[in-house]
């Protein structure tokens, strides 16, 4: 395969038999990348060089599509549909040389006619021309042909593209001789002292001759300046080429080559190899934004993992709410275990006045800062006091924080004995015999709107549900939090009963014995109602 | 598996456009470039996926069977950065699910790698042997995940990392990974850790486990030493012995090579289970 002629490759072997006897050799440009894309209503096969080119042929939706160019169009579900299908199915097992191969041999279905046929023939020769590296080596027994093509792969697509220009071969190449230099998608130079000696044919690509040709030039899509002290034999023949400078001597006149009235015409002439190039330049850019686009899209969330990271956050969070469970509920073992009493304190002013308890937690929240700005200041103007103030900068907020979380612990009980006196189903294993167990339930029940809202975090289209149900619990939170560090400031961290509930037989009895007494005996009866008694009194 | 898929393939390229699905099928494939390391990121949502290696030549070949009304395929490689996968279309896809995709994902030997392997709810079976990887992380959200290791890896890994969120997670021949550090991070589910495979060094497990059972399946020989931080967590330690804090195979000191696992669990069991 990698020495076979071109038969497919029309222009060269026409510029050939124009030209001289000449062996083209070719052979299959390296493919780095594969992509076939079918579905009900495409076949794509895109293509990527070694040399960072790429060619991508679609038939989509009824329309032929070649590098993003509609050139034709086709009948969904026929004949060449399939043959193009049949060649994808071939190319997904094959890579690099056998797929090359595969594709450069596709023909196009025979039976093809009119406009269908020509849009086969352009996929069939896109192929050949895309996978080839050409490789023109000249065999001229009677002459010398030598050529040179640039950019080989815009060029003859371009050219094989251009049936315009295949049509004005015949006459732009007539009677050239033997001896001709051809120049492909290039530009050519002829210096001052050079001389050429047959003739000098220049397609796509700019001339400049300044030295002496003694044959004739042939330009085909592109152009010729001859300043002044160039000399051309021959004539200069334009074929789709301009003139930019005619001071020179051409000896066999200035000719343009106009296209037969028999030439097929193309429905879309391809554009200019540099148009081409811009074209594709612009495409890639367009593409590089849409890939940007997706990922900055993805980035914020929208990927194919979101559901499933939902799974992982609700697990996640729900461990998280059981360690927290856990480690308050250590704390409140520890301040059970050592300061029972107090706690009961806490929690007994916690239940008996929350409204008052919070008021005074958010007062005492408020004052929080300057409290300790201002201690902190006292402290710093006394030289005694300048290691306290030390001591105190990290202590007071540890102090804070910590009658926060006693204050919490104790509403926590309290709303574990309340739960417990329920009797709701899933409430039974609290027992208030035990006040660790009383506050474990507590605290769950005070955090089963955080539980809740890390359920919901996996169940779709709740997300402003589960946002309320998380304001609702960090409110509640707040809430608790405020009760019970007010409680802690009233009962100075336990130390001062607010209320008195303990029972005492002698003040129950003597409060029964003065039950019908009048006005004035209220106060023997406060124990035996658990009124409130100030420790200040 | 991938025979029937090309055969898939072969027969939706050679059908006449005439059903009313709206599935696509992709091939994709890449030659190597050279021998520079390749960063890989694969990204799959739904269906069935796989990854084996593919023989030299080949950096990836992809065949891929997708919605192309809710998926879009990705396949770009720039600046030996390897991006393969699907992506989805719209912001959600839950709901309206038709018939689910599949990714059969081949990666080329020889070429050095820092694969980063993202999956949903999949079917997946993955054979990362004969791969040569320099870095690991796989992330998987609902799945029911088979990972095995078949080759040594020539490569040595820093650290491999497992993240698994509600999944029946097993991977097999942890110790052909050649890796210093292996880190498993598991929410919710059924974790198996196959620790046999040709372990090359001494090497630390860190689990940190949510909900679930672990089972640890320990090649006779191979020296494990277990430090268990946990919570609500029955442990099974057939064959350890505990000293100290930490349990410790009998063969520990005398090991050739010798893996710490740390394990970080709050609810579920452990097992320990020797591979005889």
């Amino acid at each position: 395969m990698l020495q076979r002629p071109l038969p497919r490759a029309a222009l060269l072997l026409g510029l050939a038999a124009f030209l001289t006897p000449l062996a083209a050799k070719a052979q299959e440009r390296e493919v780095v990348s594969k992509q076939v894309s079918v579905s009900r209503s495409e076949a794509t096969l895109d293509l990527e060089f070694s040399d960072d080119t790429a060619l991508e042929i679609s038939l989509r939706d009824g329309l032929v599509m070649i590098d993003g160019d509609n050139v034709g169009s086709y009948q969904p579900g026929g004949e060449l549909d399939a043959a193009w299908r049949e060649l994808l199915g071939r190319a997904v097992s094959l890579e690099d040389g056998p797929l090359s191969e595969a594709l450069a041999d596709w023909r196009a279905p025979a039976d093809l006619a009119g406009s269908l046929a020509e849009v086969a023939q352009r996929i069939d020769q896109t192929l050949e021309t895309s996978l080839h590296d050409m490789e023109v080596q000249v065999d001229a027994s009677d002459g010398a042909v030598s050529i040179s093509i640039g950019n080989q792969s815009s060029l003859l697509g371009a050219l094989l593209g251009s049936a315009e220009r295949i049509g004005l071969l015949p006459d732009a190449l007539a009677d050239l001789g033997p001896d001709v230099r051809l120049h492909l998608d290039e530009d050519v130079d002829i210096g001052e002292d050079e001389v050429v000696s047959g003739s000098l044919v220049v397609i796509d690509g700019d001339v400049v001759v300044e030295g002496e040709v003694r044959g004739s030039v042939v330009v085909i899509g592109g152009s010729i300046d001859m300043p002044e002290g160039s000399q051309i034999d021959g004539a200069v023949r334009l074929a789709d080429a301009r003139v930019v400078r005619n001071d020179g001597t051409v000896r066999g006149g200035v000719v343009q080559v106009e296209s037969r009235p028999s030439a097929p015409v193309r429905p879309t002439p391809p554009a200019r190899p540099d148009v081409q190039r811009l074209r594709d330049e612009i495409r890639e850019e367009v593409r590089q934004e849409a890939r940007n686009a997706a990922r900055q899209r993805d980035d914020r969330g929208s990927g194919l993992m979101t559901p499933f990271r939902a799974v992982g956050r609700a697990a996640g969070g729900l461990v998280e709410n059981a360690f927290t469970i856990l480690i308050l509920g250590l704390i409140g073992a520890a301040a059970v275990v050592f300061a029972g009493e107090k706690v009961d304190v806490i929690a007994e002013t916690a239940r008996r006045s929350p409204g008052r308890a919070a008021m005074v937690g958010l007062a005492g929240t408020f004052l929080l800062l300057p409290a300790w700005v201002l201690g902190f200041v006292a402290l710093v103007v006394s030289i005694i006091g300048i290691p306290v103030a030390l001591a105190w900068l990290p202590l007071f907020p540890l102090a804070a924080a910590l009658a926060g979380i006693v204050g919490y612990l104790a509403v926590a009980r309290n709303t574990g004995e309340w739960l417990a006196d329920s009797h709701y189903p899933w409430t039974g294993w609290i027992r208030k015999s035990n006040p660790l167990i009383t506050m474990i339930g507590g605290l769950v029940g005070l955090m089963a709107l955080f539980v809740l809202a890390n359920v919901l975090t996996v169940v779709p289209f709740v997300g402003f549900v589960r946002g309320l149900v998380l304001a609702a619990g960090s409110v509640l939170t707040f809430v608790v939090i405020q009760i019970g560090f007010g409680s802690v400031l009233l009962t100075r961290a336990g130390r001062r009963r607010e209320y008195w509930s303990t029972y005492d037989a002698d003040e129950a009895w003597a409060a029964a014995m003065n039950a019908d007494a009048g006005p004035g005996d209220e106060e023997a009866r406060a124990p035996e109602t658990g009124g409130e008694e100030s420790a200040d009194a | 598996m991938r025979k029937t898929m090309m055969v898939a393939l072969l027969g939706a390229v050679s059908a006449p456009p005439l059903h009313a699905q709206s599935m696509r099928t992709v091939t994709m494939s890449r030659q190597i470039e050279d021998r520079n390391e390749v960063q890989v990121d694969v990204e799959y949502g739904v269906g069935r996926f796989s990854v084996r290696p593919v023989g030299e030549g080949l950096l990836y070949r992809m065949n891929l069977s997708y919605d192309e009304d809710r998926f879009e395929p990705v396949a770009e490689y720039s600046s030996h950065r390897l991006d393969v996968g699907v992506r989805s279309l719209r912001r959600t896809h839950l709901g309206g699910s038709r018939q689910s995709g599949e990714l059969q994902l081949e990666l080329g030997r020889g070429v050095p790698m820092d694969l980063d392997l993202e999956f949903g709810a999949v079917h997946a079976e993955i054979d990362l042997g004969g791969l040569t990887l320099t870095d690991l992380d796989l992330s998987t959200g609902a799945s029911e995940s088979v990972i095995e290791i078949s080759e040594p890896n020539p490569e040595v890994i820093e650290s491999a990392s497992f993240e698994v969120g509600a999944a029946d997670f097993t991977l097999h021949d942890l110790g052909n990974l050649n890796a210093q550090r292996i880190e498993v991070d598991a929410g919710v589910g059924s974790l198996k850790l196959w620790l046999d495979g040709d372990w090359r060094r001494d090497s630390r497990l860190t689990i940190d486990m949510g909900l679930g059972a672990l089972e640890l399946h320990v090649p006779e020989g191979l020296g494990i030493q277990l430090r268990k931080d946990s919570f609500f967590t029955a442990l099974d330690s057939e064959g350890l012995v505990k000293r100290g804090d930490n349990y410790e195979s009998l063969d520990w000191n005398d090991a050739e090579h010798q893996v710490t696992i740390d394990l970080d669990a709050a609810f579920g069991s452990v097992k320990v289970i020797w591979i005889r």
